[in-house]
């Protein structure tokens, strides 16, 4: 069967910040879609379905937030409904609306969330109930220590130091000056990362994701809508998931089922994409990547998963500039997710980033001849892992 | 715009309402996936992805999808979640079929009880700023709906109470032993007016699961019992409940409008065997009814005092007993689905209807009807083809 070609045809994000006082959560939600709809062209009338992106109800401290949001994406008497893989939300919704397309049940789907994480009070606190109640949760973990302990993991397999996430924070921030949406994006230098406050060693505070506030919306269409209009479009060519467990017992100690420095799910997932886009040497096609990654060291295993570098090899290359703007493969050239994170669209804005750089539309963060991009999304307690190949 | 392709459904478990407190919410998920695996005749290996129905509020746990990851099989699998409501898990599994790029999907939602009080969950559902002091409830907001149809529609009071004697008596034939039945106009005290206490089944743990499968799966693997999906609409009220008219239902319409399209279905009433609908109170029964074109309003009363409704009737509704009798919140609405999709298979045990060939399924979730999802099963695949 010839799955029908689905394209992106609207992207809109706010400018995110820490706190967005001027903005209910509802009113950063229409924010974004009202860009994404002028970047397309369309009205509300246009729309068929909507996908409403949002992780944990408790960041926005409205329980099914998605039910007040109805308004906010015009989807009244429309198809409607919501997806939440965590962290991986926002490209599981974007994925959920391709599909609402690929099955040919519709045109044109919108897709569209909101966080206010700046404003929740404590996104540990809240992240801590992602837990088993029982066993887990009391430790207490949190998202932090969660992945510190996968960079204890990976610097005793592969050597990876602090100064070499300290770079990872540096390249970003880099990154992230030249990209008007981003949160935080100021440039700074490996010292600056290394005498910054110690979270939960070897993690400190500049190796962090900021908790940032604002919306993304999308517009996808089928490839006969975009072709009957004569529209530009970044085309979907590759989809996929896949889930770890949920007990982080289940990574570590003997018998573990997969090992917590790498991002074993996160590999097939891009497998699956790969597979279903043909691409079969990322590191020969792929010529630009938004990976999740809410704290430095997470962007080396990432960056593996994706097969852009062997186990461990990742460290010397970005060492080298390899996944630097105007390197080989530029990795998280809109600063990413650690210098930008409004959990409820942050993998969704990765998808957004690759459909601007594959049409040419990313501004001073474009990637010269970008012609393939990849992203991802990670969700739950590095569980969840969506991936997609953008192409134009 | 029908349906593209055809989605059978190969496998249902139904619980809506577990008791034994020694099981844990993940024993109960693995209890329950493994019994629609079962029934679909396939192992977990046959599973190509899940989509969930999980609500971090009423399960106590914030990103819920995570704690069934491991017993439903989810590990190394593709598996998303929609917390938006259980039917909604249907709606994307079977998006995913019909994309051609998965042969089968696993469906699943679960509602628990012993995490929090359910009104107190839902009320934080409501704005924060106008609605959430009232407060208001989605009980509070059924009852709103219910005042609503009292204003609009003479007599439907009593044409409420005989949804409550009928649907009852079906529960009671259905799940013999769990639920009593109602004579008729009560004065049990009012929930929240004008509910009373008869008209509102307490809430319960429940847990449903559903395979589905792609044509050339079933093909192959020669599955002889299959539910065809023949069409299927989904579609949402606004926000607020200021904004809508509580005496009518225009997204249900919507959905409707959706299914009974792909399903090229023009006269409703003659064109199914069985329904499921929403009836967390029985004045949703009766929209459901009108928007799926089985009852005007007008004809309410009379439609109930004939039974056309009821076992034996031109269409028996919630043969089940329905939400009015065993309602495990979140996944009552997936139930609607995998009920007529039993009945379609002959797999609905005691409370079967003989013969049935084609039914609808209408679920609904959130206050007063927000969220409306209308599926058309039929156990032949000439429905799908319309």
């Amino acid at each position: 069967m010839t799955t029908p070609r689905v394209g992106i045809i609207g992207v809109g994000q706010s400018k995110f910040t820490a706190r967005r006082n001027d903005a209910s959560y509802p009113d950063l939600v229409r924010e974004a879609v009202v860009l994404a709809l002028k970047d397309a062209d369309l009205a509300f009338d246009d729309i068929e379905a909507v996908v409403y992106s949002l992780s944990p109800d408790a960041m926005v401290g409205i329980g099914n937030a998605e039910r007040i949001g109805v308004d906010a994406v015009g989807a009244k008497n429309k198809r409607f409904l919501r997806i939440n893989t965590g962290g991986a939300t926002g490209i599981s919704s974007v994925i959920s609306a391709y599909y609402h397309i690929a099955a040919g049940i519709c045109d044109v789907v919108l897709t569209a969330g909101a966080d206010k994480v700046g404003e929740c009070g404590d996104s540990q606190t809240v992240l801590n109930k992602i837990w088993d109640p029982t066993y887990e949760r009391q430790l207490p973990l949190g998202t932090i220590t969660m992945l510190a302990m996968s960079a204890v993991r990976y610097m005793h397999k592969y050597g990876m130091t602090e100064e070499d996430m300290a770079r990872v924070t540096v390249k970003n921030r880099m990154h992230a000056s030249k990209n008007p949406h981003a949160h935080l994006s100021k440039e700074t230098t490996i010292d600056e990362v290394m005498a910054s406050r110690l979270i939960s060693w070897p993690v400190k505070l500049m190796d962090c994701c900021p908790q940032s506030s604002g919306g993304g919306a999308m517009v996808l269409a089928s490839e006969k809508y975009i072709r009957e209009r004569k529209l530009a479009a970044a085309w979907i060519t590759g989809v996929g998931h896949c889930s770890e467990s949920y007990y982080l017992g289940d990574r570590m100690g003997r018998g573990f089922v997969a090992d917590h420095a790498d991002a074993h799910a996160l590999k097939r997932s891009f497998e699956r994409s790969y597979a279903m886009a043909g691409v079969n040497d990322p590191q020969k096609q792929v010529d630009v990547a938004e990976l999740y990654a809410p704290f430095s060291n997470t962007e080396f295993h990432s960056i593996e998963a994706a097969g852009l570098a062997q186990l461990g090899g990742s460290i010397s290359q970005l060492r080298e500039g390899r996944f630097s703007l105007g390197g080989e493969i530029p990795v998280n050239p809109s600063g990413g997710t650690l210098c930008t994170n409004a959990i409820a669209v942050t993998a969704m804005i990765r998808a957004a980033e690759i459909a601007l750089q594959v049409t040419g539309r990313a501004g001073d963060r474009q990637v010269r001849r970008a012609k393939l991009g990849i992203a991802s999304g990670n969700g739950g307690d590095h569980q969840f892992f969506g991936t997609m190949v953008i192409e134009a | 715009m029908t349906n593209p392709s055809r989605v059978g459904v190969i496998g249902v478990a139904i619980h809506p309402h577990i008791t034994d407190a020694r099981r844990s919410l993940e024993e109960i998920l693995f209890d329950t996936t493994r019994e629609a695996l079962a029934d679909a005749k396939l192992s977990i290996e046959d599973i190509d992805g899940i989509v969930v129905g999980a609500n971090d509020q009423y399960d106590g746990r914030a990103i819920a999808v995570m704690a069934a990851s491991g017993s439903v099989g989810g590990v190394d699998r593709d598996i998303l979640s929609t917390p938006s409501a259980g039917e909604h898990a249907f709606v994307l599994a079977a998006l995913r079929v019909a994309t051609g790029q998965f042969r089968t999907q696993l469906a699943l939602a679960w509602s628990p009880t012993e995490a929090s009080p359910l009104h107190e969950v839902q009320r934080l559902a409501a704005d924060p700023y106008f609605h959430r002091a009232l407060p208001l409830d989605e009980t509070s907001a059924h009852a709103l709906q219910a005042t609503a149809l009292l204003a609009a529609v003479p007599g439907v009071e009593e044409a409420a109470w005989a949804i409550v004697v009928k649907n009852r008596r079906h529960g009671a034939a259905a799940y013999p032993g769990v639920t009593s039945p109602v004579a008729g106009l009560s004065d049990a005290y009012p929930l929240r007016w004008p509910l009373r206490a008869d008209m509102v089944a307490a809430p319960t743990t429940g847990a449903v699961a559903m395979v589905l499968a792609s044509p050339d799966w079933i093909a192959d693997h020669q599955v002889q019992n299959v539910a065809w999906i023949a069409g299927m609409g989904w579609a949402t009220e606004p926000s607020f409940l200021g904004d809508r008219k509580l005496a009518f239902a225009p997204a249900l319409e919507a959905a409707v409008e959706q299914a009974y399209t792909a399903a090229a279905i023009t006269a409703p009433l003659a064109s199914f065997d069985v329904a499921e609908v929403s009836d967390t109170t029985p004045y949703q029964e009766l929209l459901a009814c009108e928007a799926l074109g089985f009852a005007k309003r007008g004809d309410w009363l009379a439609r109930a005092r004939e039974g056309t409704f009821a076992t034996g009737g031109k269409l028996p509704i919630n043969l089940s007993g329905g939400a009015l009798t065993l309602n495990p919140v979140f996944c009552t609405g997936l139930i609607r689905i995998a009920e007529v999709a039993n009945q379609v298979r002959g797999r609905a045990g005691a409370h079967q209807r003989p013969g049935a060939a084609r039914g609808v399924a209408h679920a609904a979730s959130g206050g007063a009807m927000q969220y409306n999802t209308v599926v058309i099963l039929s156990r032949g695949d000439e429905g799908a083809r319309a």
